[in-house]
């Protein structure tokens, strides 16, 4: 499963607590530094595809004004696939972070 | 209930009932602790980045993404199919177009003189036709994206050439119902291959051999027609589209009789229904009664046929359990 940058911060926000929709959103913004600002619309739609495949389950529901509120929280195979998907960034990373200090000191010499 | 609730629960209606009874509630909720509370008397709208957001996630769910209900898994099969029809009819006459202008060498087909619009005209029809081709390999080996790009450069000289020819007014229906035809394919690949479509990626010998053979039964008659000055006058309206006619036929009496499900019989109405399109605007222009009598039976032929598929597919569809969205 291919597992967008959405679907990577929402899966991060999962992994301290159960949230509900405005909470994981709230989170991916903190966690972004303000730079993913998820619509709702958007995350009702990486809920579903983290749903569909297993990656995050219901953990209950509350009622808060009248209003249903669902909290979400990540599976064993959603901590997997985050724990895979962040290995393969990480090693992204520090590729792209030894090629550019080689060519520091490349320029340097 | 404030006013922006009740304004949030209307743009809601934008999505399948069958997902807003699993998801209407909780989704209010979230717009309205992000919006916070504002009175009334303020007019408070959703805004517009919100709105199309559920209306990207309305046409995902309506075309069978994740959490869609069983009759939108098949309506979603059913415009990949027709993506899939509508780019291989039109890879097959562009490379009837291509193999045409090989034995002869590529400079007769480029009208006009260097650097005129004509030439550049000429040019873009030949890599367009080559675009298409290519869109159709790429998307049965699974290249989605590339396969967009593709079919999107495919029918962009057609549709920008669509305007100055409309406005000079010549064959004006006639002109957009084959850009309709065109067209539609094309935006059913965009919006049919979206983000939870896991594209199958077929083997080659399951690519090349079933397009080479639908390319030669689609224009041999073409081909030949063009290749035969004295060919009697009716055959013109069994080449180019109206050679597809009967292979629509075949394909459609098969799925009815079969009884193949919702998305092929629904796929395939469709196509009927674009090849109608592009056959009724020549009922006008026919200048013998027994070129328009054979006219008007294709064009009965369609018209049933297209019907019963959708009959058969609308039956289908209902027959298609509506499951609940995916549940969390």
């Amino acid at each position: 499963m291919n597992i967008t940058e959405p679907m990577f911060l929402a899966l991060t926000a999962l992994v301290d607590e159960p949230r509900h929709g405005y909470g994981i959103v709230q989170e991916v913004d903190r966690l972004s530094g303000g730079r993913v600002q998820l619509k709702i619309g958007t995350l009702y739609g990486v809920l579903d595809r983290l749903s569909a495949a297993g990656l995050v389950v219901l953990d209950r529901e509350e009622a808060q004004r009248g209003r249903l509120r669902r909290y979400y929280r990540l599976t064993d195979d959603g901590a997997e696939a985050l724990r895979a998907e962040a290995a393969r960034l990480a090693a992204t990373a520090a590729t792209a972070t030894a090629r550019l200090r080689a060519r520091t000191a490349g320029g340097a010499a | 209930m404030s006013l922006l609730e009740r304004r949030y629960r209307s743009v809601l209606r934008l999505l399948p009932a069958s997902y807003r009874a699993e998801r209407e509630e909780e989704m209010v909720d979230a717009f309205m602790e992000l919006s916070g509370d504002v009175p009334d008397e303020e007019g408070p709208r959703p805004r517009w980045g919100e709105v199309a957001g559920v209306l990207a996630l309305s046409v995902r769910v309506r075309l069978g993404g994740a959490g869609a209900s069983s009759p939108y898994v098949a309506v979603g099969a059913a415009v990949r199919l027709l993506a899939l029809l509508g780019l291989a009819t039109q890879a097959a006459f562009a490379l009837a177009g291509l193999i045409q202008t090989l034995p002869s060498g590529l400079h007769p087909v480029l009208a006009g003189e260097p650097g005129s619009a004509q030439r550049l005209a000429a040019i873009a029809g030949l890599g367009a036709g080559a675009c298409a081709v290519a869109a159709v390999v790429a998307l049965l080996r699974g290249h989605v994206p590339a396969a967009k790009l593709l079919a999107v450069a495919g029918v962009a000289p057609a549709a920008a050439s669509f305007v100055p020819t409309w406005q000079a007014g010549a064959g004006a229906l006639q002109n957009v119902a084959h850009l309709v035809f065109a067209v539609v394919p094309v935006l059913a690949l965009l919006v049919g291959y979206h983000g939870d479509v896991t594209p199958r990626r077929h083997r080659w010998a399951l690519v090349l051999p079933p397009l080479a053979a639908g390319a030669a039964v689609l224009v041999t008659p073409t081909l030949l027609y063009a290749a035969t000055p004295a060919s009697p006058s009716w055959l013109f309206l069994w080449v180019h589209l109206g050679s597809v006619i009967p292979v629509w036929a075949v394909a459609a009496l098969a799925v009815l009789a079969r009884r193949s499900g919702p998305a092929p019989a629904l796929a395939l109405s469709a196509a009927g229904l674009l090849l109608l399109m592009t056959r009724l605007p020549e009922l006008r222009s026919l200048p013998e009664a027994t070129l328009r009598a054979m006219a008007v039976a294709q064009c009965a032929l369609l018209a049933t046929l297209t019907v019963a598929l959708a009959v058969a597919g609308a039956r289908a569809l209902a027959k298609a359990r509506p499951l609940p969205a995916a549940r969390p």
